[in-house]
């Protein structure tokens, strides 16, 4: 019989006394969340976005033929021509962590979406978290919100807070405008509410403890990270009671899901738009569809399923079909999205300006369930640190968390390694 | 091939050979000469069609039956058990393998189970509970049962639950993140401000869809008489207030030859509002304004079903290309509040009131009290009572005053992880690794999350707290009562619904111009209806598989082909013998959900009744197999096969798939007659069904009906598969190895009532592992090597 040993007192210990809102091994290289990033004046900071399409894309017809600045964007990209000084497309990188594991059609098709930000094969580490997150736990302890994850279908998560936490991705915008501009009419109402719930976690807190005591180990460890969401959501909540919500012009609130994709998509994107310029989040993560998600998109002219059209088996009209789907897909969700922050005001610039964001899929070729190379484009200027405009193809091979790696770097999180990178990749 | 009586024979032989070779057992684990005999006999047989493959040279599978123990089953019980099940459902021996006579497997198999049944007796491990947190629908119910509230529109905003293996009350699965503390913390409060009845709540906005399509153009059962499509729904009003309504309807407004299109048709088409059954005279049916006392209120919205309207000349009627429907019923409010008013709710938790010349604290405490001891399923401790006051004088002294702080009170209940999480504590007197029983505390708990996904009542938890819930005669008369509960229908809505993809086909969009909301809402309430009839009339689950009547309405009836069937509500109809809609195999509703939006997938449909039907795990794709289908694709021009099943044909070509879409392909194609919605089908595209298939042990199967007639001849396979789900969804875990010795204690006990589902469910919850847990103490490394 084993009792509990020092080494496990003190983990709890960290947890506890560190006053860092993290129940997670500790980064070496990380900042203390209690302290403002130093800001050069004036510089807005950048927003950095992660947009997941599933079922890869027909390749041929979304990576271009040339390199470099001249090329010609192919029929799937086309939409995204007014913008192409604001994107690089990335090819050639490879997804290592989706092929680890039960071969079934199934799972490969989940760990491509689960393992496109950690880059690591299901449940494991060395990465404690998403990249998205591991960037939340930089420079989104200054918002709000740390980090905002929506997605247009239910079930399915790409932002891992641990690598077993998946967060959950809200589909329903009403509850996207709630979780924003809070719950109430007016800002006296909700400052009052937020006063609320602030001590109803204060005293759940203390409540959690005594409920330790007999619990199995396993159990223990699940209240030990209530635990620490709970201080989590308190910090949050401190820092919105701070922030000037009242003078924020607050539109419309949503009635619920639209039955239509392209006003969904929209409604979320807008936002999401509004969630950045207010600066009420920094991070964002969106969920198109999720794998093996079977939805018809009526108004794309394409009547069958998006997995059964995503298996093709090289007949040429069905590929014609999927790579229907892939162009409506970009049309009305990077396309959509590039415009709108093309066109939102921010400090001296447009949002797309003091943005990062990445588009792509964690798969390549959905008919082989591959996942190299990847179908991958990078764009927003990052504040002056990212110029746009080349298609940049990468040796065979290179993993897809060098790209993440960069990503992170142009935001400030000085990482040396992020899970199986080797380097970093020009952008 | 197959009929029942053999199989129940060659059972009832294993059994009695393995009941003989028990008797004569000596303590020491039977090395009398009759056990030995028989277990040498079945070696032989593993020997000659098992270890042909599964050993140290070929591993087939990465394993080998060659060094294993045989004489102490224990150690390897996960192998046996994988084996076992494979030989019951007939994956194993393979197709292309040489078989012995069924009878011989049988045998081997029944031995096997025998000697696996009393290495646990020996051991029993009942394994481990894992910490649950409530689901979306419990948080629901609880809410529902504990202050008369209605929370359903405030639970569906809540983070969607992922299901795992089949079920959302997986404990697992049930994670926590900020966002979704944020999100019960919120809902806590609105539920606190709406059920109290909080004077300064901010207005909402629920909005209820009809179903559309046909439906609109047809009666809605619920609707008054005399009107056509619409919706019905009872809305719970907060207050005393006034509340805007706003019907969401559209007609066509233009007519034929009339190119300004001024000419209105009945200025709209003609909306019919009731409340309650009472119609209401508005103005304006599209946007109004009323004011409602608090409470829940039945409304009504439709168009009255008439074609004619003053000023419209019968000519134009033809033109009008779309007649009308009612879409929405969005309810926004309150605003103007009088008064908290005379809700359920109100009454459920002012026990005592100060206007009613109560103190004010003491009659806090009182109903904190009780209340609390409701919510964290145990009597309150003061301390959890004073934890609650503090609250309440919190928000007393806000300025709300007595309510207010009630409110507020009634808000961190619902924020504790004492209601949101059901704990199981582990006793200080026993030791690690020892399996003791939970406490009958704890034993409620688990059994009203079972029953009726909620909270115990009153009366399990005043047996419970007088530790009379554990003596066996009250447990099962608890058991009767909670069965026959209206809160019952739970096992329908939670159970049932996961297990029969009655939730897959909510979210189904099948390509059919015969299909809406109405069609979909009618499959769902079949499927419901019979399986509700299990608990209702005390049936066996075999009715599932082959029932005598089923129910339905006129569109379902429509659908089906079946004549006689008049009016919206869903109805008992008798079935004939030879009718292929006995059974769920026969119902619209599976069937729609197992097919792919524009064709039906006989891969799928086999899946699922392999895995549901027959509970025998279905193998993944061996890595490549995709590749390989695409490449023969390729080489063949374009997918042969003018039908499904003659594209699905490959499977059988290539040897690297047929071995388990053998096992698949047969008992979908059977079902080849029912197209992608469920409608009866001779021909596809023209060319004629052909629903002949060959199942894995040779029954020829055509048609549903011979399907039918195997899965009962298989009916311990199907007994077995239901047991699994219902204990899965029982303790909210995956089966391990080592509950399939109970699974199969409970098959036998049910056997004894002909397989009802009350029967199944009794001895699920007589059973060790229900009732009882191994202590896993505080070492994490000791409680993974549990898991």
């Amino acid at each position: 019989m084993r009792y509990l040993t020092k080494k496990h007192l003190s983990r709890r210990t960290m947890l506890r006394g560190a006053g860092v809102a993290i129940g997670l091994p500790l980064l070496e290289s990380m900042i203390p969340a209690g302290m403002r990033r130093a800001s050069a004046a004036g510089v807005p900071p950048v927003r950095l976005g992660f947009v997941y399409i599933p079922h890869g894309a027909v390749m041929s017809r979304f990576t271009p033929g040339e390199e470099g600045r001249e090329f010609t964007l192919g029929p799937i990209l086309e939409p995204l021509e007014p913008h192409r000084e604001r994107f690089n497309i990335v090819s050639g990188l490879k997804l290592a962590a989706a092929y680890v594991g039960d071969s079934s059609a199934a799972e490969n098709h989940s760990r491509s979406s689960k393992c496109w930000l950690t880059c690591m094969p299901d449940g494991t580490g060395p990465s404690p978290a998403s990249a998205d997150q591991i960037a939340a736990r930089h420079i989104g302890q200054e918002t709000p919100l740390p980090s905002l994850e929506l997605a247009l279908e239910p079930g399915s998560s790409i932002a891992y807070a641990t690598p077993t936490t998946p967060l959950p991705m809200e589909v329903n915008p009403r509850v996207v405008f709630e979780r924003l501009f809070g719950d109430g009419s007016t800002p006296e109402e909700r400052a009052a509410r937020q006063r609320q719930l602030s001590s109803l976690l204060d005293a759940v807190t203390g409540e959690v403890a005594s409920l330790q005591r007999n619990l199995p180990a396993a159990d223990r460890e699940r209240m030990d990270r209530y635990l620490t969401d709970i201080r989590e959501l308190e910090r949050r909540l401190a820092l919105a009671a701070d922030s000037p919500l009242a003078e924020l012009e607050v539109p419309d609130k949503p009635a619920g899901v639209p039955s239509d994709f392209e006003q969904h998509a929209a409604l979320m994107f807008d936002l999401l738009a509004i969630a950045w310029a207010a600066d009420l989040t920094r991070i964002s993560t969106f969920l198109v569809a999720r794998e093996l998600s079977n939805r018809v998109y009526s108004r794309s002219g394409v009547t069958e399923g998006f997995h059964n059209c995503s298996h093709h088996s090289e007949v040429p009209a069905n590929i014609d079909r999927l790579a229907q789907l892939n162009v409506y897909h970009t049309r009305t969700t990077i396309a959509y999205l590039l415009e709108k922050l093309a066109t939102t005001p921010d400090g001296d610039g447009t949002l797309l300006d003091h943005s990062l964001l990445l588009y792509g899929s964690g798969m390549s070729n959905p008919n082989q369930h591959d996942h190299d190379p990847l179908p991958m484009l990078v764009a927003g200027g990052a504040s002056g640190r990212v110029q746009g405009g080349r298609h940049i193809r990468v040796p065979e091979g290179t993993p897809a968390a060098n790209l993440l790696l960069t990503m992170l770097h142009k935001v400030d999180v000085p990482l040396e390694s992020f899970a199986d990178s080797t380097g970093l990749v020009e952008i | 091939m197959f009929s029942r009586p053999i199989v129940i024979a060659i059972c009832a032989v294993g059994a009695a050979v393995g009941i003989a070779a028990v008797g004569v057992l000596t303590l020491g684990g039977g090395q009398s000469w009759p056990w030995q005999a028989r277990a040498d006999a079945e070696w032989q047989v593993l020997e000659r069609y098992c270890i042909t493959c599964h050993n140290d040279i070929d591993r087939s599978g990465d394993l080998s039956f060659e060094r294993i123990d045989r004489a102490d089953f224990s150690k390897h019980a996960d192998i046996w058990e994988t084996a076992v099940r494979k030989v019951r459902t007939g994956f194993m021996p393979p197709l292309d393998a040489p078989r012995p006579e069924p009878e011989v497997l049988d045998r081997m198999a029944a031995w096997l189970e025998n000697e696996l049944d009393r290495a646990w007796e020996a051991s029993p491990n009942p394994g481990v509970k894992p910490l649950a947190r409530l689901n979306r629908q419990e948080y629901a119910n609880a809410i529902r049962d504990l202050l008369a509230f209605d929370a359903s529109a405030i639970a569906a905003e809540l983070p969607v639950d992922v299901a795992v293996d089949g079920f959302d009350n997986n404990a697992r699965a049930l994670t926590v993140s900020p966002t979704l503390l944020e999100a019960y913390a919120t809902a806590a409060m609105q539920i606190g401000r709406r059920a109290v009845g909080d004077l300064t709540m901010g207005h909402g906005e629920t909005r209820y869809t009809a179903a559309a399509g046909r439906a609109q153009r047809q009666h809605v059962d619920g609707l008054p008489l005399g009107t056509r499509g619409g919706l019905v729904v009872e809305h719970v009003f907060p207050l005393d207030a006034v509340y805007e309504f706003s019907v969401g309807a559209s007609a066509s407004r233009k007519g034929w030859d009339n190119p300004t299109g001024a000419m209105v048709w009945c200025d709209g088409p003609a909306v019919d509002v009731t409340f309650n059954g009472a119609p209401i005279d508005v103005r304006s049916p599209r946007r109004f304004r009323l004011r409602v006392p608090a409470g829940p209120q039945q409304i009504a919205v439709a168009l009255v079903d008439d074609e004619r309207c003053a000023g419209v000349n019968e000519l134009y009627l033809g033109e009008i290309a779309s007649p009308g429907a009612v879409q929405s019923l969005t309810i926004t409010g309150p605003f103007d509040a009088e008064g908290a008013g005379d809700t359920p709710s109100r009454r459920e938790i002012f026990v005592c009131h100060p206007d009613q010349g109560a103190e004010e604290s003491a009659c806090a405490r009182q109903i904190l009290s009780r209340l609390a001891t409701r919510a964290y399923r145990h009597p309150a401790t003061p301390d959890e009572v004073e934890e609650l006051m503090a609250f309440y004088r919190l928000g007393r002294d806000e300025g709300g005053g007595f309510e207010v702080g009630v409110q507020y009170a009634l808000s961190r209940m619902l924020t504790s992880p004492r209601f949101l999480y059901r704990f199981e504590h582990e006793p200080e007197d026993v030791a690690v690794g020892e399996v003791y029983r939970i406490s009958d505390l704890e034993l409620a708990t688990r059994l009203s999350f079972f029953l009726w996904s909620s909270i115990p009542d009153d009366r399990l938890l005043a047996l419970a707290a007088d530790d009379r819930l554990g003596d066996p005669e009250t447990l099962a008369a608890e058991v009767e009562r909670m069965l026959a509960d209206p809160r019952a229908s739970a096992l329908v809505e939670n159970f049932a619904s996961q297990w029969l993809l009655l939730r897959e086909l909510d979210e189904a969009a099948p390509q059919d111009p015969g299909f809406d909301g109405g069609l979909r809402a009618a499959m769902r309430r079949e499927t419901e209806l019979l399986f509700a009839d299990l608990l209702r009339e005390r049936r066996s689950v075999l009715d599932l598989l082959d029932s005598d009547y089923t129910y339905l309405n006129e569109r379902l009836a429509e659908h089906y082909g079946i004549d006689g069937v008049r009016g919206s509500h869903m109805r008992r109809v008798a079935l004939p013998p030879d009718s292929p809609r006995r059974g769920i195999l026969g119902h619209a509703s599976l069937l729609t959900a197992t097919s792919a939006p524009n064709r039906t997938s006989p891969v799928v449909r086999g899946q699922w009744i392999v895995k549901n039907l027959l509970g025998a795990p279905v193998p993944s794709p061996p890595p490549g197999a995709e590749a390989d289908l695409s490449a023969e694709a390729a080489e063949s021009e374009n997918l042969r096969g003018n039908t499904v099943r003659e594209r699905l044909e490959m499977h059988r070509a290539s040897t690297a798939c047929s071995g388990c879409h053998g096992m698949l392909d047969p008992l979908g194609l059977a079902l080849e007659n029912f197209d992608l919605i469920g409608r009866w089908r001779e021909h596809e595209d023209g060319y004629p069904v052909d629903s002949r298939a060959e199942m894995v042990d040779g029954t020829r199967l055509e048609g549903p009906a011979d399907l039918r007639r195997a899965l009962l001849a298989r009916s311990d396979a199907f007994v077995t598969a239901i047991t699994e789900r219902l204990m899965t969804y029982a303790l909210g875990r995956e089966l391990e190895h080592y509950d399939k010795p109970v699974v199969r204690s409970i098959v036998r006990t049910a056997a004894k009532d002909d397989f009802s589902l009350h029967a199944l469910v009794h001895a699920i919850v007589a059973s060790d592992t229900f009732q009882k847990r191994v202590k896993t103490g505080a070492d994490p490394t000791f409680a993974s090597a549990v898991e």
